[in-house]
Order: structure tokens, then C-alpha cells, then sequence
């Protein structure tokens, strides 16, 4: 790895970047609907099993048993993870980038309370009760325009009332007067969030037959979005990024994961209609990276920064945007891991700014409370 | 009052006295484990994993060389190999022993506290535990703990096969043990590592939590002292041979751990988990799981006092815990509703309307190894994932979450609905008149004549309409 650190802030692409002519202000007009779609990558997604670096000898020597045989080219300095084709091809269009040596500020390596970080943007496990997304769409008055597609309504987008989810059930659901019924006892005994809940159920169609498969859910998703009062904001989930054991390379434990949030990545480009996939921007979250160095089951340890993957109409151009720390010993964290050099809150109080139309300020203040972050707006989004 | 019993049982069974003293009649059932209520067969948990081996044995060792040229046929002849092994009917029938256990044990207090160790010590969805393994790992593993010290409880949970083989331990070689100077990992050039799974979640989730405030090094020589734990290999057996400490990937040498120095070998792993359950975080964080599983979801200091004095006094016995638990409850009964997680909720609507649930022994017994087995002999497992709330197939090692937020969803409350609805299905045919639903409600609610007119407030209603509306009322919704 040869690249000055400082100097590495733009990094090139082959491809023009006035390819797809997607990005221009023209597009950006104020009276496009625009969505955020936030998937989470649990368990820890390993940033440089998804962007390697290139050319660095002792990245490679340290990852003897899970380099990647093959891989797309990105950039000068990053190679790509084959799984993530559909990503490539966004990318070729100038729809897709990355920022990588990028994390939350959490250095504990837990799953579980840096997953209530990455959800809840704060600083100390559990104590925070909503989610950055969640007061975001607050701050935004985007009530009811939110959509997990998942079972439980994560973290992530609490803080905003009336939000959905999908994440279809065979059955029918009873009749108006059965609900009706319910609803009074609701009601009767203060049960506000019951009542939400199923008022937002009455409105909705009931869909009993469709799967629940990522990409499935992805088609499902993507129409609603492309509705023009459809949801502004939905998140999906993707398990299983922890391999311990067995990681893989090209094919394996971790590549699977990766296909899969591929796979979301193709099904809501297929099922948006072309001007609600200009006005979109799909950002991930996870955890933490994970350890430079192999264990000897041939998988990785809990680590620290990883990489923040982007796709969308709104992403500025095709970049692997990073301050690159190095992979030398004393550049890691801890002497194990890959540093973080942008805190990955700068990267979703940007994309909220750009997607809600807020004043990056006013987030800074009233999503993260006033904490140093950085505007990457401009440089990221368009 | 009335919801008492099903904060920390089940509820009444119309078949049932309603107690005259709840009190009394719950602290009396946590002093013994009894023999399982399930009278059909019951498979050990080394059975199982022979079936598990079975599995991954043939397929890995035999159908992938056989069939490599033809992914069709290995498809095929993989999917016989399932049904030869019982892939997927053991976790039914697991599920089916545990809610019999709930519906039809005599000690249904002892029942829900089995189920919140189960999720204390969770082993979550990975490779085919939950489809061989799980079940027997609660059944043999923790329950019968439950009359027994707590530390005891984590070093069994730790020393056990699916936890092992959960958390990654046996892979887990220290730096410089013997293994790490063995000539085949030079040739391979895989250098001995420890894996530090297992030694993180035993401190964060299984001890003292991260509000003991220990560092990455401390996870370290914990996972120094774990290493040697794990499963016996073999060419046969793969990985799933027995537990044993393993001196050659022992980590030679002191550790220290929270301050504490610990001897290198295989009695260290008892001394230090002894060490973590007298931490006074230890006690905390079970007296606030407790009470966060059984009263609500911010429990005061008031709450969790008295348990941790219990836990202090008796020095980790957990019956003394657990009626310091049930005390608590009682205490705050009235004040306090826990919204019931859906697996509770499912077995509280079978338990009180007294359903055919679940399947019979003589549908478990009928099932043959080899054959495919039948829609009812599956329905434990296909219901408690449509629910969202399935014992052995949580996400990740901390289990199911008690927070009532993480269960209210739109789609999660059109689960109870259509449950609800669908569970009018298992009634008996005796049961379908008023009576009997005059009984239930009665048994099970303060305020009876209340929720017999809610039940009955339109002639339109149906009696299948009876279920969604009975089990979707805030009063069953909640304990």
C-alpha cells in the first residue's frame, strides 16, 4: 500500500464520473419525494473483506487463508468482493461509493452493546431509548413514514410514531367490528402504543403470501417507496456477518452475507420506478470491523472500523471516500485492528441532511446532542 | 390479582383450583425439579448429537464426494439424509416436552423460570443446533440446575457441548501452548490463536455484564484460561465428540483476570467463574434480569434488592433467588403488567382454554426416522417461528430480548391476531359452548363479568371470534 494517507481523500474511478449524468442538481429538486434505506449488517461486517486493500503485503500475509482469489476492481488502491456484483454495477453508473476505515465510536467489541450504539447513535450501551433514524425522521415530522422489514421495529427507527414493518405471515387478520372491539379495550386501558400499532395494521393491505426472503422483501419495499405517499425511510436486516470460524474468501460464510445484501441492492433497483432510484440513497451500518489478522479457525475477531457501503440516485459519484490510517502495526487500534479516521454519525447526519432536507447543524444538534461531527454532505451525497 | 399466575406460571387450566394462597403455592414449586410431565419418549442429549454427527458426517465425508458431479441427485439424496437423521422433527418434539412442561407440569413456576435461564444462557440459531441439539441442551443443562447453585449452573452452561460449540471455544489455542509449536500448524501455517467468543459472552452475558467494567485484556486471559475446552476431535465423530480439556491448547502460565491471578490448567475455568458469580455485578445483573423478565421493564433498585441479598445470603442457591424472585413479583403485582413475550402468551392461551396442545404423544411417538415427518408433528417449530419467538432460534447469544418495545410491531401484533384467531382451531369439541368460557375468564381475570360482556358485546360475534378477542385484551396481553 503506497497511498499517502492525507492525499487519499478522493479516490479515482475508472470509469467517468459523468457516466450516468445521475447526481445533477437538476434532479435534486425540492419536490422529489427522497428516501433513506438503512441496512444493518449484524454481527460485524469486515470492511476489508468487502473493499480490500490492494497491493499491501502484509494485509496479505496476515489473511493467508481467506484472500480473496478474485475480486472487482474498484479503484487504484481497493479491490471489491466478488459477491457484491450488483454493487459493481451501480458503482460502473456512478450510483454507488464507499467509505471505509470508518466506525461508530464504539470500541468495546461487543455485538450487542455496539449494536445499541450503531441503532441508537449514542455513546453508552442502553441508555439511549431511540433511534439516530428514529429522531431524524422526528426532527424531519416524517411521522408514519417509516418501514422495517423485519419482525420486531428495531432500534434504529424508534423515536417517530406510527412506523410499519413487513415481514408477511399467512392468515387473515379479523374483520373491521372484531378490531373495532379490540381497539376499544385498547383504548379504554391507555394502551397508546397498542393502539398505534393497530390502527397502522387497519390501514394497511394484508399480504399473506409473498416470502420473506431479503430480496423478496426488497421487491416488496421498493414499491412502496416508489408510491408518492409511500414511506420515506425503510431498513433492512441482514444476520450472520460474526464468522469466528470458517469465514471463507471468495465463497463462504462471510460472502454469503454479502450476496445477501447484493441481493436487497438488486431487488430495490428492480422494483423502484427509475425516479424514485434517483431519489434514494441506501447507506449500511454495522458494528465493528473486524481483526486484520486471521484466527486459526480461519475466521476473524471482533475489530474496530469497517466500511460503510452506498447505492442510490443520491450518491454523489463512485468513490471509495476514506483518510486511509495504514495497516502498519502502530497504525492500527489496539496493534490489531484498522483505525477509524471518520466517525461513521458524520456519514448518516449527512445522508439525513441531504435525504429529510435539514440543516446539518439542527441534526448535529438534535440527533447526535451537539457531538463533533464532521458535514460530509457535499463531498458524499448529491 | 389473578394475573399473578400467569406472571409467573401459565395460568389456571379450567381443570384446575384457583389457589387460595398464590404465594405460598409459587415459592413451594421452585424447591425440587421434578421428573418431566411428557410421557412420550424422550431422546438424550448425546443421541441427538449422534444424529447431528450422522449428518454432517455423511454429507461432508460421503454425499459431496459421491455426488459432486451432480448437484441435483446430492440435493436430493442431502434432503433423504435429513430425514434419516430426524433434522426436522427433534426440535418439535423438544418444544412439545417444554410446553407440556408449562401446560401440564406440576411445577409451572419452576416451568418459567426453566424458560428464563433457557434465554439467559441462549444458544442461538447456528449450524444444526437448534434442530438437534437445543432443546436436550435446556433440558439436560439447565433445568436440572434449577435447585442448584448458580455457580454450579454456569459451569455446566460453559463445560457444555452446545455452548462450546456455540461460542467458538474449541477453536480457541493459546499462543503457547503445545499445539502451537506442533509441526503440522508450521507446514499449514496456522499459527495458534485464542478465540475470544466464548470468554466475552461468559463475562457480559453469563456473569457480570460490561457494567463490571472489565477490558479487552481481561477477555483475553479469561479466553486465556479457557483454552483447552473443547470438543474431542475426530476423524469419526468431527465436531462432535465430547467435551474435554485439551492440555495441549491449554495456555501455559498465571493469568490475571479483574484484578485476579488464576493458576494455569483445567481447574482455573471453576475457580474464576466461582470468582465472577460472587462479583457483586453478577448479582445485579441477575436480579435485574429477573425482575426485568418478570415485572417490568426498568426495574428499580427496590425491586432488585431483595434478590441480591438472597443471592448474597445463600451464596448463589437458586431456589433461595428465585423465591426472592417470586416475593418481588408478588409484591408488585398489582402495580406492575409485564407484556407477555408470544412464546408465554401461546402457552397461557393453550394452558387456560385448555387446548389440544401440543401434540400428543402418540403424534410425537409415530414419527419414524427416515420419513419425512408430518404436518402436526412440526407444527411446534412452524408456530413459534411464525410468532417470532422461538426458544432455540434467537438471533444472537444474549436470546430473546424482555423489552416490551422489541415485541410491538405492526407486524408482530397481527401475529396475535391471526394466532389468536387460528388457536380456536386446537380447542376441544366439549369446550365449545358458553360455560366454558365463563369458566376461563373466571379463573384468569379480576374482573370477569367485565370481559364475559367484551367477549359477547355484539350477536354478529362467532365463537371463533371469542379467541382473537380474549387473548388480544390488554388484561391477557399483559401479567
Amino acid at each position: 500500500m503506497k497511498i499517502n494517507r492525507r492525499n487519499f481523500l478522493k479516490s479515482t474511478i475508472f470509469t467517468s464520473l459523468y457516466f450516468a449524468g445521475f447526481g445533477s442538481p437538476l434532479l435534486g429538486s425540492n419536490k422529489n419525494k427522497k428516501n433513506l434505506i438503512v441496512i444493518m449488517l449484524r454481527g460485524g461486517m469486515d470492511g476489508l473483506c468487502a473493499i480490500p486493500v490492494k497491493n499491501d503485503k502484509r494485509f496479505e500475509k496476515l489473511r493467508s487463508k481467506i484472500n480473496l482469489d478474485r475480486t472487482l476492481t474498484l479503484t487504484n488502491d481497493f479491490d471489491l468482493h466478488p459477491a457484491l456484483d450488483d454493487f459493481k454495477r451501480l458503482w460502473d453508473k456512478n450510483l454507488a461509493a464507499a467509505v471505509h476505515a470508518t466506525s461508530i465510536p464504539y470500541t468495546g467489541r461487543s455485538h450487542f452493546d455496539g449494536q445499541n450504539l450503531m441503532e441508537s447513535g449514542g455513546n453508552v450501551p442502553y441508555q439511549i431509548k431511540t433511534g439516530w433514524l428514529g429522531r431524524g425522521m422526528k426532527l424531519a415530522n416524517l411521522k408514519g413514514d417509516g418501514l422495517a422489514l423485519a419482525l420486531p421495529m428495531p432500534l434504529l427507527i424508534r423515536g417517530v410514531p406510527m412506523n410499519d414493518n413487513y415481514y408477511p405471515v399467512k392468515g387473515t387478520i379479523p374483520r373491521a367490528e372484531i378490531l373495532d372491539e379490540i381497539k376499544r379495550s385498547y383504548i379504554e386501558h391507555n394502551e397508546e402504543l397498542l393502539n398505534d400499532t393497530l390502527e397502522i395494521i387497519k390501514k394497511r393491505e394484508f399480504d399473506a403470501y409473498s416470502s420473506r426472503d431479503n430480496f423478496d422483501l426488497a421487491l416488496n419495499a421498493g414499491k412502496k417507496l416508489s408510491k408518492p405517499n409511500g414511506p420515506r425511510v425503510a431498513v433492512f436486516e441482514v444476520d450472520g456477518f460474526d464468522t469466528h470460524a470458517a469465514q471463507g474468501a471468495t465463497n463462504g460464510a462471510h460472502a454469503d452475507c454479502l450476496h445477501e445484501f447484493d441481493n436487497i441492492l438488486k431487488g430495490l433497483k428492480q422494483s423502484m420506478n427509475s425516479e424514485t432510484f434517483k431519489n434514494s440513497l441506501i447507506v449500511t451500518l454495522t458494528e465493528f470491523g473486524r481483526t486484520i489478522k486471521q484466527n486459526s479457525s480461519n475466521g476473524t475477531e471482533h475489530g474496530y472500523a469497517s466500511a460503510v457501503l452506498m447505492a442510490g440516485g443520491l450518491v454523489k459519484k463512485a468513490q471509495v471516500y476514506s483518510d486511509w490510517p495504514g495497516l502498519k502495526r502502530k497504525e492500527l487500534f489496539e496493534g490489531r485492528d484498522l483505525n477509524s479516521t471518520i466517525d461513521a454519525r458524520s456519514i448518516y447526519a449527512s445522508a439525513m441532511s441531504t435525504v429529510f432536507d435539514l440543516d446539518f447543524k439542527r441534526i448535529q444538534k438534535e440527533v447526535f446532542w451537539g457531538e463533533k461531527l464532521e458535514n460530509l454532505s457535499d463531498k458524499l451525497f448529491s | 390479582m389473578k394475573n399473578f399466575f400467569r406472571k409467573v406460571a401459565f395460568g389456571i387450566a379450567p381443570s384446575e383450583v384457583i389457589p387460595e394462597d398464590p404465594l405460598n403455592w409459587a415459592l413451594d414449586q421452585v424447591n425440587n425439579v421434578p421428573k418431566l410431565s411428557w410421557n412420550g419418549k424422550i431422546y438424550l442429549e448425546k443421541e441427538l448429537r449422534k444424529h447431528y454427527r450422522d449428518y454432517i458426517y455423511n454429507d461432508r465425508k460421503k454425499l459431496r464426494k459421491k455426488y459432486k458431479n451432480d448437484k441435483v441427485i446430492y440435493k436430493i439424496k442431502k434432503n433423504q439424509l435429513r430425514h434419516e437423521t430426524g433434522q426436522k422433527f427433534w426440535e418439535s418434539l423438544e418444544i412439545s416436552i417444554r410446553h407440556d412442561e408449562a401446560i401440564n407440569g406440576l411445577n409451572p413456576v419452576l416451568t418459567k423460570l426453566w424458560y428464563f435461564w433457557s434465554n439467559f444462557f441462549a444458544i442461538s440459531e447456528k449450524d444444526f443446533l437448534a434442530n438437534y441439539s437445543t432443546g436436550a441442551y435446556h433440558r439436560e443443562i439447565i433445568r436440572p440446575n434449577l435447585n442448584q447453585s448458580f455457580d454450579k449452573m454456569v459451569y455446566d452452561v460453559t463445560t457444555s457441548w452446545a455452548m462450546i460449540h456455540h461460542l467458538d471455544n474449541s477453536e480457541s489455542a493459546g499462543p503457547k501452548s503445545k499445539t502451537a509449536r506442533a509441526q503440522w500448524r508450521i507446514k499449514k501455517k496456522e499459527p495458534a490463536s485464542i478465540n475470544e467468543n466464548h470468554a466475552r459472552e461468559l463475562l457480559e452475558l453469563h456473569t457480570v455484564s460490561p457494567t463490571a467494567g472489565y477490558t479487552q485484556e481481561d477477555v483475553i486471559q479469561l479466553a486465556y484460561i479457557m483454552t483447552g475446552w473443547q470438543r474431542k476431535w475426530s476423524r469419526s465423530q468431527l465436531e462432535t465428540g465430547n467435551i474435554w480439556f485439551n492440555y495441549d491448547y491449554h495456555q501455559p502460565g498465571k493469568k490475571i483476570v479483574l484484578g485476579k491471578e488464576y493458576k494455569s490448567g483445567k481447574k482455573s475455568l471453576a475457580t474464576i467463574i466461582k470468582d465472577l458469580v460472587n462479583h457483586p455485578n453478577c448479582r445485579d445483573f441477575v436480579a435485574m434480569r429477573l425482575c426485568k423478565f418478570l415485572i417490568t421493564d426498568q426495574p428499580t433498585q427496590s425491586m432488585k434488592d431483595p434478590i441480591i441479598k438472597a443471592f448474597k445470603k445463600s451464596d448463589g442457591f437458586l431456589p433461595e433467588i428465585h423465591k426472592a424472585a417470586i416475593k418481588v413479583a408478588f409484591e408488585y403485582n398489582d402495580k406492575y403488567k409485564k407484556f407477555q413475550t408470544p412464546e408465554n402468551w401461546f402457552v397461557q392461551i393453550a394452558k387456560i382454554a385448555d387446548l389440544k396442545w401440543p401434540p400428543s404423544k402418540e403424534i410425537m411417538d409415530s414419527y419414524t426416522l427416515g420419513h419425512r415427518p408430518t404436518k402436526q408433528q412440526r407444527a411446534p417449530e412452524k408456530l413459534l417461528k411464525e410468532l417470532g419467538h422461538h426458544p432455540y432460534r434467537a438471533k444472537q447469544p444474549n436470546g430473546w430480548s424482555d423489552d416490551s418495545v422489541d415485541w410491538l410491531s405492526p407486524e408482530l401484533l397481527i401475529r396475535r391476531l391471526v394466532y389468536a384467531n387460528r388457536s380456536y382451531a386446537y380447542k376441544k369439541s366439549d369446550n365449545n359452548n358458553f360455560e366454558f368460557y365463563e369458566k376461563i375468564v373466571s379463573k384468569n381475570f379480576s374482573n370477569p363479568d367485565k370481559i364475559l360482556k367484551y367477549l359477547n358485546n355484539k350477536d354478529s360475534y362467532q365463537p371463533y371470534d371469542k379467541h382473537t378477542l380474549l387473548f388480544n385484551h390488554p388484561e391477557f396481553l399483559k401479567a
